[in-house]
């Protein structure tokens, strides 16, 4: 199988103030991701997994090393191609939801369609698709302000889908829900991962919800500590069930 | 983006702030408006002024002793005597000035005139018949003097309005007699009122044959201004040119920068006094303009401030595949869209209170003021006003583009 993502020897300081200190958010990371894996990448705070989702997202470039993308070096990539990419590859799910407030659940689905090529004349089939998906049908043209922190997160997710994306962050998704939300917006991402075959990176610092991915890359001050299977995957809709 | 999205941007961030959105459109409105009122209060004063100016009809040319000064150290004396009744058969001779129909000498003096116990300070207009039709004059009662009168200097006048009020107390003056400088003169007609704001004003005038006061008031043989008529407007160019060259061979003048007379043409009042007025308004849109650069400053504060608040917004558009330029013309078009809006509003605001005060002017002082949309204030004003938007809008949002996307969505 192809890989989606290969990285090689990352790196990535900041300066700080006076220009003499360094930050080094991180190291020397090496891996690869397949097409289609759901991969979790977990850590303590300050570990370099928020730093590492933004390069891997394309929202920020490495000091040092490289970085293939869908088989391109997206390194010599200008900013105006990046967002090209961003909107036609990758869909963002963030903790904070980020729905554009007073604006209808369908607009702010159809957000990313008005920075694509796609014509204006699909973009409410396409955006009402994504919302049934997420089966938030009922809710098209409620307001952000209206909705449950679940429901908000799964507007996120058909927005991120909308575009029909290779590949889904998802940084701490379940982090602002209570566990039943949580469960379900993990449902619906595990069933885009294998009904879908859509490659999705999650961040997340709770072995229980990085445990529903195939594979955990755990990181500890900006480095790899381990790259491990999951042996036993947990399934969110068994315990929707129960 | 396309534009219908970019408007709806636009709407959905003003509605969302809806109250400061007014309040930042304010410094827009009332520059505008300002301007607008100015612009249109300026062309109804000028159309004023013009009027009355025209109302003496366009073809007429007026010859004045004297020289204009060209600048402060001209000292040029001022000729006060030096249009002569020979100047008056030189130009009224056919072959000197061609397009000239008639020619009226004038002089001009103060006098006191009385009736039995009354007594009223006047100013005495000599003149010959033809000032009923140059001035259109038409006595209310009585009638103007002939050329017979102005032949023979007879004792005759015509009153103006107010001096009627104060000599006769109710009594009919026409038949009556004033006496002024101790000579008795025969009322044959009296003038109805003119108005106010007439630039040639005949309420506080007694008028008579030039010939009657050069010989029994004035005891001169000079003209302090004579007033002639050409064929035709296009004629007048020409014939106050035939004019100059008459009298300039009449007083033996050979430098034209020597004359000692000038003519002026009622064309040149009109153009003169429309740049006056026009410099006038000018000048005053220039300082209504500094209330639309205040309310510019105004749009860049908020639009700055409103950047800053809707960080979050930004990096998310941006992680969703916006560009720097979609950025850019989102907040751009936000400002413009703002400034354009208080334009539109100002440009009502400012020709409603121009169209009432046109009417308060018209209708409580009875003045011949006409309310004048001012097309080009108009266009001027949602121009500039959507320009302020573009400029003042273009550093907070050049700001706006240049966020980091990262920094943008760590934003709380």
């Amino acid at each position: 199988m192809t890989n989606i993502i290969e990285v090689k020897h990352l790196r990535k300081t900041y300066q700080d103030g006076d220009a003499e200190a360094q930050t080094v958010a991180l190291r020397d990371v090496s891996f690869s991701v397949r097409k289609g894996e759901f991969l979790a990448i977990m850590g303590p705070s300050g570990s370099g997994k928020s730093t590492l989702l933004h390069l891997l997202g394309l929202l920020d470039t490495p000091s040092k090393g490289s970085y293939i993308f869908d088989g391109k070096n997206i390194l010599s990539y200008t900013g105006d191609e990046l967002a090209k990419m961003r909107n036609e590859k990758i869909g963002f799910v963030f903790q904070a939801f980020n729905l554009l407030a007073r604006t209808s659940v369908l607009e702010n689905v159809k957000l990313p369609l008005a920075y694509s090529d796609i014509p204006e004349a699909q973009w409410d089939e396409k955006a009402r698709a994504a919302i049934e998906a997420v089966g938030l049908g009922h809710r098209m043209e409620h307001e952000p302000a209206e909705l449950s922190g679940g429901e908000k997160q799964r507007v996120a997710i058909a927005r991120a889908l909308v575009t029909n994306p290779d590949v889904i962050f998802a940084d701490e998704p379940t982090g602002n829900l209570d566990s039943k939300s949580g469960k379900n917006v993990m449902s619906i991402i595990q069933d885009l991962n294998e009904r879908q075959g859509r490659t999705i990176i999650l961040i997340t610092h709770e072995t229980s919800t990085a445990e529903h991915s195939e594979r955990i890359i755990r990181l500890i001050d900006g480095e790899i500590e381990s790259d491990t299977k999951v042996a036993r995957r947990l399934k969110a809709s068994d315990d929707l069930v129960k | 983006m396309t534009i219908k999205h970019i408007v709806k941007t636009a709407i959905t961030g003003l509605r969302t702030n809806r109250s400061r959105s007014i309040l930042t459109i304010i410094g827009i409105v009332i520059g505008i408006t300002a301007i607008m009122l100015v612009m249109s209060l300026g062309a109804g004063a000028q159309n004023l002024i013009l009027g009355e100016v025209q109302g003496l009809g366009t073809n007429t040319i007026a010859v004045i002793p004297g020289r204009e000064p060209t600048g402060p150290s001209d000292t040029a004396q001022l000729f006060s005597d030096s249009l002569k009744p020979a100047d008056i058969v030189a130009l009224s001779k056919k072959a000197n000035v061609p397009g000239l129909v008639s020619i009226m000498p004038t002089v001009l003096g103060a006098e006191t005139a009385s009736y039995q116990s009354n007594a009223y300070s006047v100013s005495i207009f000599g003149a010959t018949d033809l000032i009923a039709s140059i001035f259109s004059l038409n006595p209310s009662k009585g009638y103007f003097f002939t050329s017979d009168d102005v032949t023979s200097s007879n004792d005759v006048v015509v009153l103006g309005n107010k001096v009627v009020e104060h000599l006769f107390d109710g009594t009919d003056p026409v038949g009556q007699k004033v006496k002024i400088k101790g000579r008795n003169f025969k009322v044959v007609g009296i003038l109805p009122a003119s108005g106010g704001g007439t630039l040639f004003n005949f309420d506080s005038m007694v008028i008579m044959p030039y010939t009657t006061a050069q010989n029994y008031i004035l005891g001169t043989n000079y003209f302090n201004r004579v007033i002639m008529q050409a064929v035709s407007d296009a004629a007048v160019p020409v014939t106050s040119n035939d004019i100059r060259l008459t009298l300039e061979e009449s007083h033996g003048i050979t430098d034209p920068t020597k004359d000692d007379f000038t003519v002026q043409t009622q064309q040149d009042l009109a153009n003169r006094l429309g740049t006056i007025t026009t410099a006038l308004t000018w000048f005053l849109v220039a300082m209504a303009s500094i209330a639309l650069f205040v309310g510019g400053i105004g749009i860049m504060n908020i639009m700055l401030v409103a950047v800053t608040e809707r960080t979050r917004e930004i990096g998310l558009r941006k992680a969703l595949g916006a560009t720097n330029s979609d950025i850019l013309t989102q907040f751009l078009f936000e400002a413009v869209f703002l400034t354009g809006i208080g334009g539109l509003v100002g440009i009502i605001l400012g020709s409603s209170l121009a169209y009432i005060i046109s009417y308060i002017l018209s209708a409580g002082l009875h003045l011949n003021w006409q309310f004048v949309f001012p097309w080009l204030g108009a266009i001027l004003g949602f121009g500039v006003s959507a320009l302020v938007g573009l400029v003042f809008g273009s550093y907070p949002a050049y700001k706006a583009s240049k966020k980091s996307p990262i920094e943008a969505l760590r934003y709380e």
